[in-house]
């Protein structure tokens, strides 16, 4: 088996090192879009393939389903869903598009969208979102996300927001009401490390880093920002320094837990869902998640937007992803159409609700922002008051990938670095990745 | 192969004076050629799929090359660039390569000393009891790499893990420990991992070259006197000299390689850069950022490297054997 593996994962380098090989003979052929004719678009006898992400909405299936007849009512094409694991989606994509066999349409997270555009694989879609008429009605931060060198790459679809989610009855038990500034967090994380010495008050996670950001910027810092052509990262001003010392103090005054430094947001969740975490910052897809781990959590956990320093909201990131139409699409217009069938009216509210995110259309998310579900009004608000977007490069996926941030937390966590000098370090070395340096 | 061809006796033309019949010429270079018509096939796969992709990793290194040149199709040279930046990373001196290299040697000598023990204890065992621990290590060889980390990961894990508990029981540690955040006990569960995954293939391996010692040569060593000890390394170990040989260069090339094993580990996969080896440094450099030239550039210094001490190692090995 030893052998085996050895052999196998050789065998996994050759394939990949073989595919990159033909793409690069394979290339050549590439967009000849001919965009927007308008009118009705005629797809009788061709096929659409698109690429979903896997997991997002336990029901996707049947969800397709209906797209699929609607699709085919409305323009005569076929529809063809294949469901990808965001694990593997990343090297999905590149391989692809590296073998010129990438879907007409795909979902892509938001931070990838520059990433492959800068590629030159995605066509552009401001024409096609200007003839819709629905250039205004599309969620801001998921535009910005979307937007790599002014034009518009990414379909806002659907979203969600990180808040500050808590166990009920551990909060009532040690006496605390849910936090509105940061010291009434620490306050509350005491009390309850008081009364439970064995659960995990507030969890302090090492490998999650969007859990870390809302930290930095709630106490007025910047992740990065963007001057000219050069980014400069903000993780080492005194402010961002000033939310990191807070956030990470938690755990260094033993609130948190000792596994908590290697924990990714999954391990967080497991957690919670296992009723061992008073608080911690989960996104607005999670609480289906959680009740499905543990079925006796159902009602025992709220949420509240992540507390400013001193009131109001810390900024948290809009997570989701857009629509991408690829260059490869024969006919883009079709392509639109089911781009645009997607994201507006009732299948991207229907999406949503399932799914437990927002979508990305205005118009429809003043209807959710009516809810007063305790798991659906925090993050609602969060969403519209406290939404944030990580640096818009395509070489954001870079620092991600690098773990920058993760590195960071670790090295403060475990007690092997301060504050000062982690975050310094990794500013230097955020700044250099987005500026395209190594 | 010529020999298992149904051509006449000789092994090949030209060799064979003795035979004294002179064959037509076309029929010789029919001879001559047959072998290699016979091979085309799987050469040509070979081809296909070993030296061709290994020309291309090697061309890639010698490039800056992205997403954006895998779509262009473009190549995008920039010489030695790659090798330079590798050698002159801080990172790789001070701790890719201490960590790589450093694990394997122990690694390989953990493996091999304890695999061949149990050959050992094998080897003395009767057929029943052979079957049945032969069976329990062959559970550990045959668990998939994955699955094995993520066991260790749980016995090891802060909160819930059975290690912690266990010395929390026994009051040697009053509050939970991480040993993910730590270099050296991180690696030390890397090796337990390792180990424990890789000494099943040695044990067998041991064990079938154990079987093959000739009897008369360990009494006939017994009858002079030699102890177990004396006997074990003084007749055993030089008859199974290949077998250790074999054993320690595939170990030594999979202990430099292991990925999974590190990768999956908290905080192994980038997050905490005290723990990064090799495999892990190039994936998370080059193919976490799309940088493929550099990514392929360290395959060509692994592959290297790990050719080298394997001449090196053959060597040694062919050389004491003319003596």
């Amino acid at each position: 088996m030893r052998r085996d593996m050895w052999t196998r994962k050789r065998a996994g380098a050759v394939a990949t090192a073989a595919l990159v090989a033909l793409g690069v003979s394979a290339c050549g052929g590439g967009g000849s879009g001919d965009s927007g004719d308008g009118g009705e678009v005629d797809g009788e006898g061709k096929t659409l393939d698109v690429w979903i992400m896997q997991g997002t909405n336990p029901s996707a299936d049947a969800f397709f389903e209906e797209v699929a007849t609607a699709f085919t009512e409305e323009t005569g094409a076929e529809l063809n869903v294949e469901f990808v694991e965001w694990a593997d989606a990343h090297d999905r994509f590149v391989t692809s598009i590296a073998g010129n066999t990438t879907p007409d349409v795909a979902e892509t997270g938001t931070t990838w969208t520059p990433e492959f555009a800068d590629a030159g694989a995605l066509a552009p879609l401001d024409d096609y979102v200007a003839e819709a008429g629905l250039g205004d009605d599309l969620v801001d931060g998921l535009v910005e996300a979307g937007t790599y060198e002014e034009q518009l790459y990414g379909m806002p679809w659907y979203a969600g927001v990180r808040s500050l989610v808590y166990n009920t009855e551990i909060l009532e038990q040690a006496g605390v009401e849910p936090p509105t500034t940061w010291a009434e967090i620490e306050a509350a994380a005491k009390a309850i490390k008081a009364e439970f010495p064995d659960k995990t008050a507030v969890a302090v996670p090492g490998d999650a880093e969007f859990t870390v950001y809302p930290w930095v910027w709630g106490a007025g810092g910047e992740v990065a920002t963007l001057d000219g052509d050069t980014w400069t990262s903000g993780l080492d001003s005194p402010e961002a320094q000033e939310g990191l010392e807070f956030w990470t103090g938690l755990a260094a005054d033993g609130y948190s837990s000792a596994g908590a430094t290697t924990w990714r947001e999954t391990d967080v969740l497991d957690a919670f869902a296992q009723g061992d975490v008073g608080m911690a910052i989960m996104g607005s897809w999670t609480p289906g998640a959680v009740v499905e781990a543990n079925a006796d959590m159902e009602g025992k956990f709220a949420a509240v937007p992540i507390p400013g320093k001193d009131g109001g909201i810390s900024p948290s990131v809009l997570g989701g992803s857009h629509l991408s139409v690829f260059e490869t699409a024969e006919d883009k217009d079709l392509a639109f159409a089911f781009v645009e069938l997607m994201t507006t009216g009732e299948f991207a509210t229907k999406w949503g609700e399932q799914a437990g995110y927002f979508p990305g259309q205005k118009s429809l998310l003043d209807e959710t922002l009516q809810s007063t579900d305790p798991l659906v009004a925090p993050f609602a608000q969060q969403f519209v008051e406290g939404g944030a977007s990580v640096p818009v490069s395509p070489n954001f996926g870079a620092v991600q990938a690098k773990l920058t941030t993760s590195t960071m937390m670790q090295s403060i966590l475990s007690g092997s670095e301060d504050v000062a000098t982690a975050s310094a370090k990794a500013a230097e070395e955020m700044t250099s990745l987005l500026n395209g340096g190594s | 192969m010529t020999s298992t061809l149904p051509v006449a006796a000789p092994a090949g033309p030209g060799q064979t004076p003795g035979t004294g019949r002179r064959r037509p010429l076309g029929r010789s270079l029919l001879a001559r050629v047959r072998p290699w018509m016979l091979l085309t096939p799987a050469l040509l796969v070979l081809a296909v799929l070993l030296l061709w992709p290994l020309v291309r990793v090697a061309l890639f290194s010698l490039q800056d090359y992205g997403l954006r040149e895998i779509v262009s199709g473009e190549p995008n040279w920039i010489g030695l660039g790659n090798f330079v930046e590798i050698f002159t990373s801080e990172q790789l001196w001070a701790v890719v390569l201490p960590n790589t290299v450093v694990f394997a040697v122990l690694s390989v000598a953990f493996t091999v000393v304890f695999g061949t023990a149990v050959a050992v204890l094998l080897a003395s065992l009767g057929r029943v009891w052979r079957t049945v621990v032969s069976s329990a290590i062959m559970a550990a060889w045959a668990m998939p790499a994955v699955t094995g980390t993520y066991v260790w990961v749980w016995i090891f894990d802060a909160d819930r893990g059975v290690f912690n508990h266990v010395l929390q029981a026994l009051g040697l540690q009053d509050a939970p420990v991480n040993w993910f955040t730590d270099r050296w006990s991180f690696y030390a569960i890397v090796l337990l991992n390792v180990v424990h995954h890789g000494f099943p293939f040695v044990a067998i391996t041991v064990l079938a070259g154990l079987l093959g010692v000739p009897k008369e040569l360990l009494e006939a060593a017994e009858i002079d006197g030699a102890g177990a000890w004396r006997r074990f390394f003084s007749v055993i170990v030089p008859q199974l000299k290949q077998i250790f040989a074999v054993v320690i260069i595939l170990s030594t090339i999979w202990d430099f390689k292991v990925f999974a094993q590190v990768y999956l580990m908290p905080g192994g996969a980038g997050s905490n850069r005290e723990v990064l080896n090799l495999g892990v440094w190039s994936y998370t450099e080059s193919f976490g950022q799309n940088r493929y030239g550099f990514g392929s550039a360290i395959a060509v210094l692994l592959t290297l490297l790990l050719l080298g001490i394997t001449v090196a190692y053959v060597r040694t090995i062919l050389k004491e054997e003319e003596l």
